[in-house]
C-alpha cells in the first residue's frame, strides 16, 4: 500500500513540475474573478428587474457547470499519456523494475491525477463561492459540497481515458471520451428537459415516455452535475431509473477500473 | 539463486523462447550471449515480470517473478536507459531509494554512495536531460546497484557507448564483481564478457547451444568470440 501512495505522490509532484500547470490554474482563476462583474448591474427578465443576490446565485451555477466542463477537457488531455508517457521517459521501468504491483503503479498514477484536478477544480469553485460570499454577503449553501460530487465525474474521465489508452492511440482516446459524456449529455439532458415543471405543465404526456434501457444504465456523468446542481439550488432531482446517478457512475468506474487493471496486467513492456 | 524451468515464450508465430531451463547459483558472473533475436533481451524481460512466459516457470530465490517480492534484491539496467527529463538524477535515484523502502537519511546517505560509486558526485543535481549517454548509463548502473541488490541483470550495459564511456562502465563493473552478487550480463561486446563473467550461455533462435563456465567453453588459442561464431554458424548450417 505504501507504493501506492508514493506512486500518488510522484504523480502529483512530476504535474506540478510544469509551469503550464500553473499558467492554467492563474488563467482560470482570473477568468473566474473576471466574470465577478456578472453578479452586479441591472438585469431585467419578463419586465422584473432581479435583484443582484438571485443574479449572482444563477451566475455561479452557470459558472459552476462550465467549470466542471473545462475540467473534463483538461482531465482527458492529462489522463490519455499517463501510461505512454511512462512508457517513453522510462518511469514505467523505474516503477515496474522495483518490488512495486501493477495494480499500485495503475491506481498511483490515477489518484495522482485525480487529486490534482479535484484540487484545481475545487480552488476554482472555491474562488467563486468566496467571491460570492463577498459580494452578496452570505455564502451559497452546498456550493462546495457540490464540488466535491463533481470529483467523481473527473474520475471516470481519467478511468475511462486511461483504460481507452490502453487500446487506442491517446488522443483518440480522450476523443472517444468525450464522445461517451456527449452522448450522455443529449441523453440525459434532453431528459432532464423535458422533465422540468414547465414542460410537464406544457406537454404532459412527454414526461411519462417510456425509457430505452441503454438511457437508464448509460454512464449518469451529466446527471452526477445535475446533482451537484440540486445541492446548490436545494432542489429535488429528478433522477432517470432506478439508482441515483452517483451509484450508478461508482459502479462504472468500479468496472473499467477492474478492466483496466486486468489489461494492463497483460501488458507487456 | 535463479531458476528457469522449461520456460517458452510465443509473440504470435514467433518462438523468442524456446523451452529453456537452467539454474543461475548465487554469486555466479552469469553471460547471455546470441545474436539479435536469439531471445536474451526476452529472458531478461520475463525474469523482471515485464512479460508473462507462455509456458514454464520462473523464480528468483523461491520466489515466482510474478510476486514483485521477488525484485526486492534485484537491480536492473535496461538496454536503452532513460530517465524522466524532468528530474535530476539525483531526483531519479532518490525515487528508486523510496520504491526500496529507504526514506529520509538512510535514502540520501545511500544515494551518495551510489552517486560515488560511478563517479558522478557534482552532477546529480543537474537535469537527466543535459546528461550524456554515457552519464545516463552511470546513473542507471547507479540506479541498479542502490540498495546493495544480491541480483543484478544488466542488458547491454555498454551498448551505444564511445570507447571511454564503455571504460568508464567497465571500471564500474569490475568493482562490483568483487563484492559477491550474483550478476547475469546481456552483451554483444564478447570481449567485456570474457573479461568479467565467469558462466556464459550461447543462445541462438530461443534455445541454449552451450551453457558452461567461460573456461570450459573457450579452448587454448580461442577466444570466446571464436567459440560464439563457431556454434551459430553450425547451427545455422543444420538449418540450410
Amino acid at each position: 500500500m505504501k507504493n501506492f501512495f508514493k506512486i500518488a505522490a510522484f504523480t502529483l509532484v512530476d504535474q506540478m513540475k510544469y509551469k503550464s500547470f500553473y499558467v492554467l490554474l492563474v488563467i482560470s482563476i482570473l477568468f473566474v474573478l473576471m466574470i465577478r462583474g456578472c453578479y452586479q448591474g441591472e438585469y431585467i427578465v419578463n419586465g422584473k428587474q432581479i435583484n443582484n443576490i438571485t443574479l449572482a446565485w444563477y451566475v455561479s451555477k452557470i459558472v459552476f457547470q462550465i467549470i466542471a466542463v473545462g475540467m473534463f477537457i483538461m482531465v482527458s488531455m492529462l489522463s490519455m499519456k499517463i501510461f505512454s508517457k511512462d512508457e517513453k521517459d522510462g518511469s514505467l521501468i523505474l516503477f515496474l523494475s522495483r518490488p512495486v504491483f501493477r495494480w499500485q503503479y495503475v491506481l498511483g498514477r490515477i489518484a495522482g491525477t485525480w487529486a490534482l484536478c479535484f484540487v484545481f477544480m475545487f480552488l476554482l469553485h472555491l474562488t467563486i463561492f468566496l467571491t460570492l460570499w463577498q459580494k452578496t454577503g452570505s455564502p451559497i449553501p452546498g456550493y462546495l459540497t457540490a464540488s466535491l460530487v463533481c470529483s467523481i465525474n473527473l474520475l471516470f474521465v481519467i478511468v475511462c481515458v486511461c483504460f481507452l489508452s490502453l487500446f487506442m492511440p491517446d488522443f483518440i482516446s480522450a476523443v472517444f471520451t468525450m464522445g461517451i459524456l456527449l452522448v450522455g449529455f443529449i441523453s440525459d439532458g434532453g431528459y432532464q428537459i423535458l422533465n422540468n415543471e414547465i414542460a410537464k405543465s406544457t406537454v404532459p404526456s412527454i414526461a411519462n415516455t417510456n425509457l430505452a434501457l441503454w438511457r437508464i444504465l448509460y454512464p449518469k456523468v451529466f446527471m452526477v452535475q445535475a446533482y451537484a446542481d440540486s445541492i446548490i439550488s436545494q432542489s429535488r432531482l429528478s433522477s432517470m431509473g432506478p439508482f441515483h446517478p452517483m451509484l450508478n457512475l461508482s459502479v462504472f468506474i468500479l468496472l473499467i477500473m477492474i478492466l483496466l487493471l486486468l489489461s494492463f496486467n497483460k501488458k507487456e513492456i | 539463486m535463479i531458476t528457469l524451468d522449461s520456460v517458452t515464450k510465443i509473440f504470435g508465430t514467433f518462438t523468442a523462447v524456446d523451452n529453456i531451463s537452467y539454474t543461475i547459483e548465487d554469486g555466479d558472473h552469469f553471460a547471455l550471449l546470441g545474436p539479435n533475436g536469439a531471445g536474451k533481451t526476452t529472458i531478461v524481460r520475463m525474469l523482471l515480470d515485464f512479460i508473462k512466459p507462455t509456458s514454464g516457470k520462473i523464480s528468483i530465490n523461491g520466489v515466482p517473478v510474478s510476486d514483485p517480492e521477488s525484485r526486492k534484491q534485484v537491480g536492473y539496467l535496461a538496454e536503452q536507459h532513460l530517465i524522466p527529463p524532468y528530474l535530476s538524477g539525483f531526483k531519479y535515484l532518490m525515487r528508486h531509494a523510496s520504491l526500496i523502502g529507504l526514506s529520509g537519511k538512510n535514502a540520501v546517505l545511500e544515494v551518495d554512495r551510489v552517486l560515488e560509486m560511478v563517479a558522478m558526485k557534482g552532477e546529480e543535481k543537474q537535469k537527466s536531460v543535459t546528461y550524456s549517454k554515457g552519464m545516463k548509463q552511470r546513473i542507471g548502473i547507479a540506479a541498479a546497484i542502490l540498495g546493495h541488490p544480491k541480483l543484478l541483470i544488466l542488458d547491454e550495459p555498454v551498448a551505444g557507448l564511445d570507447p571511454i564511456g564503455i571504460r568508464e562502465v567497465r571500471k564500474i563493473l569490475e568493482n562490483l564483481y568483487d563484492k559477491g552478487i550474483t550478476v547475469i550480463l546481456n552483451s554483444h561486446l564478447l570481449s567485456e564478457v570474457e573479461k568479467t563473467c565467469k558462466t556464459a550461455a550461447i543462445m541462438h533462435k530461443g534455445k541454449i547451444l552451450v551453457r558452461d563456465s567461460i573456461n570450459s567453453i573457450v579452448k587454448d588459442g580461442e577466444t570466446l568470440e571464436d567459440v560464439f561464431i563457431k556454434y551459430i554458424e553450425n547451427e545455422n548450417e543444420k538449418l540450410f
